[in-house]
């Protein structure tokens, strides 16, 4: 059995029972831009791994040269309903133990290749609602979702990759495809 | 009134009052000014100045915090106005919050409002279709409602005038039932579009597309120049008021206008709380104000007074001007006032995609969209629903891109679009009964921050308009299935009376004081100097958006009001 099938009989079989959310006894402060989420720089800092993860800057910018973390927690501390907030908050929590125990090393001392294996599998776990697997791909899939719409609606990328007009002025309703 | 502002009475006396600066009340004031009359615009918002009170105008989309959502925080406390289509983070600043004034829903109703300068005169879709004799019979011939007092002879001239003002872009149809009007160039339909329009030239002859009016300047440039307005831009940012007054709106338009001709004056955060009728004068003498935020009263008078609050709070301020001679609210001997609202049905949608038409695409924006005329009982009844719909009609291609992946995959992929199928949809906006039981009233208990009665609102689907929903998915998904669109998904949502914004009636146009409200000028029966021209004055709703039908009537009110004074 490879490894990737065994995560997800794993994930499946033993829903949350094998994860045990690490408690945090540090006493590092609670960033204050994002009161509903009760995050520290160090959560932020893993934020910014996975969204560089996810934009790793090899055709792109990479996702922190577009502050897309901050963009990130804004739309989460902002534009969540609770219970997604939730998710994404537990999940980001969780999201370094989580890889440590299922992928053998902690997210945050992979590198990309590593990264981005560890995410893509965890998005694609079919794992029980409740289990710490599906609470981890909710985590990732709404922070893909919100770096996904931030990077698109980038000054970056609205300037430079795919141009938007302020000013169009013109509409034509039929215009011919050269090559279509 | 214990803190009645006593200025002299004089200083305080104009020609002519306006209550409301929106949409027909720009159009009151326009006309009144023009004819000499010194008149008072009554706003009882902020003031919003056309261009340098658009705050979001210029911004670009990663300008906005939130790219345009609304935070969740925000939606809690405001959860009907965050049911509107164009609550969004550019435009958030011209609603009305749920909070600011409270309504009692005896049946859910999302009551959406703006109270500015130009009220939604600033943020509405800005479709102008005329009316016709099949709407205005329709009453008569179908046995609801009363008679409308007028026909469609009455009002041409004035749409006409209307039209050539605002600017309205659109093709001369030929279609009896929307009639053609005054029309700068049109915008055009896309190839998407133009294939069902001949689809349906083949196998429903009598129904078709035809590319919405809307009022927009495409033309003549040199004469909307004098109004400081420009042509169009196609940026599609209408709701965050348009930089080139582009579009019309009473902030870029009319009431700059009146304002040209020195006769205008304005007063914001005027909340008007009832109109004043004398008795020994037998007749309305003025308007008992109250400032929005300093709740001091004032008393404002003139000859002729022009009602213009928006359909509901127009209902709210006859209701609340009680006398003794008008003891159930002014004008209503009959006791209709408040009674026969009615609203336009939007629930029904439908989706769908297009394969074919590979080589085209659209560039470019296009602030219209096409449009289904009525087919449904326009020339006889011919099914087991009253009346009929209309319905927007669009097709779009768009570019498409794989974001499932991440990494690199994902950046290439952002870069790597292709040609999407044709998107196709239509939402229908259906003509709704105006009923009896379908009613506002004055709350008896419950008060708003100004110490007026809260407007109790009372109106609901019926069996009517739940056949017409039915018919117009059968119909439309026949039609999309024939003309070989595929992943056709209907919808009704449910939604609330309301959210079409088009909510009408409560002081309707009749021949007989007996059974209506005003008389075929627009004027109450029992107090003809007083003239009701926004929304609270339609007898029934027809299928078409009715802004352009309200600027109408205001402008034909003001001319026979004119020509009747002393």
């Amino acid at each position: 059995m490879d490894r990737r099938s065994a995560m997800k009989q794993l994930a499946v079989l033993t829903g949350g029972v094998i994860m045990i959310p690490s408690c945090d006894f540090s006493e590092e402060a609670i960033l204050q831009a994002y009161q509903n989420l009760n995050i520290t720089a160090s959560q932020k800092a893993l934020l910014t791994r996975v969204t560089n993860t996810i934009f790793p800057g090899t055709t792109l910018k990479r996702a922190e040269e577009i502050q897309l973390q901050d963009f990130v927690l804004v739309m989460c501390n902002d534009c969540l309903k609770e219970n997604q907030q939730q998710s994404f908050v537990l999940g980001l929590k969780q999201w370094d133990d989580f890889t440590k125990q299922n992928f053998g090393q902690a997210f945050s001392k992979m590198d990309q290749n590593e990264a981005a294996d560890a995410i893509r599998e965890t998005m694609s776990l079919e794992a029980a609602p409740e289990s710490d697997a599906a609470l981890l791909g909710r985590f990732l899939a709404i922070t893909k979702q919100f770096a996904l719409q931030g990077y698109l609606s980038s000054e970056y990328f609205m300037k430079e990759i795919k141009p938007y007009e302020l000013v169009p002025a013109r509409f034509f309703g039929s215009k011919k495809i050269e090559n279509a | 009134m214990a803190n009645l502002n006593i200025k002299s009475k004089q200083e305080n006396t104009y020609d002519a009052i306006v209550i409301g600066s929106g949409m027909s009340g720009g159009w009151a004031a326009k006309e009144l000014c023009e004819k000499g009359l010194k008149t008072l615009v009554l706003e009882r918002g902020r003031e919003v100045k056309h261009v340098q009170d658009y705050p979001t105008t210029n911004m670009m989309p990663w300008e906005f915090e939130h790219r345009g959502n609304i935070p969740e925080a925000v939606k809690k406390e405001n959860p009907v106005v965050s049911r509107c289509y164009a609550f969004r983070e550019d435009a958030q600043h011209f609603f009305v919050k749920d909070t600011e004034h409270p309504y009692v829903q005896e049946k859910p109703f999302d009551w959406i409002r703006g109270y500015q300068t130009g009220g939604k005169s600033l943020l509405w879709a800005r479709q102008v279709q005329r009316w016709s004799d099949f709407d205005f019979e329709g009453p008569a011939r179908d046995g609801f409602a009363v008679d409308w007092p007028i026909r469609y002879k009455d009002i041409a001239p004035w749409y006409s005038h209307v039209e050539k003002f605002i600017g309205v872009s659109g093709n001369r149809d030929g279609k009896p039932n929307l009639p053609d009007g005054e029309f700068l160039p049109p915008f055009e339909l896309t190839a998407g579009e133009q294939y069902f329009k001949d689809f349906l030239r083949e196998n429903y002859p009598e129904r078709e597309i035809i590319v919405a009016r809307c009022a927009h300047i495409t033309g003549n440039q040199e004469f909307y120049a004098k109004q400081g307005r420009a042509l169009c831009q196609n940026r599609t940012l209408c709701q965050r008021g348009c930089p080139f007054g582009g579009y019309f709106s009473s902030n870029s338009s009319t009431l700059p206008w009146a304002a040209k001709t020195g006769n205008l004056s304005m007063q914001h955060h005027a909340v008007v709380h009832s109109i004043i009728y004398d008795e020994d004068k037998g007749k309305a003498t003025g308007v008992r104000v109250i400032d929005a935020q300093t709740k001091e009263t004032t008393e404002y008078y003139a000859d002729v007074i022009f009602v213009n609050a928006s359909a509901l709070n127009t209902n709210l301020i006859l209701l609340n001007s009680t006398s003794n001679r008008f003891p159930n609210g002014l004008g209503n001997d009959s006791g209709v006032l408040g009674k026969y609202v009615a609203f336009h049905n939007y629930r029904a949608g439908i989706s769908g995609e297009y394969d074919g038409l590979k080589e085209f695409t659209t560039e470019g924006r296009r602030p219209t969209s096409g449009y289904f005329p009525r087919f449904r009982n326009v020339y006889k009844q011919e099914t087991d629903f009253l009346r009929g719909y209309a319905a927007g009609f669009s097709a779009n291609r768009s570019m498409i891109n794989d974001y499932s992946g991440i990494g690199d995959e994902l950046e290439k992929a952002m870069t790597r679009e292709k040609y999407g199928p044709w998107r196709v949809g239509s939402h229908m906006m259906g003509e709704t009964i105006p009923k009896e039981e379908s009613q506002v009233s004055l709350d008896p208990n419950l008060k708003d921050a100004w110490g007026i009665p809260q407007l109790k609102i009372s109106m609901d689907y019926d069996a009517n308009d739940e056949a017409m929903i039915k018919d117009y998915l059968e119909q439309m998904t026949e039609m999309f299935e024939a003309a070989g669109f595929t992943n056709i998904r209907t919808r009704d949502d449910k939604r609330a009376p309301g959210l079409d914004i088009h909510e009408m009636g409560g002081a309707r146009m009749g021949k007989d004081p007996k059974t209506s409200v005003l008389n075929e000028w627009n004027q109450i029966h029992s107090c003809p100097n007083v003239y009701v021209t926004d929304g609270a004055c339609m007898t029934s709703t027809s299928t078409q958006n009715p802004s352009l039908t309200y600027m109408a009537f205001a402008a034909r009110a003001v001319d026979h009001a004119v020509k009747n004074l002393g």
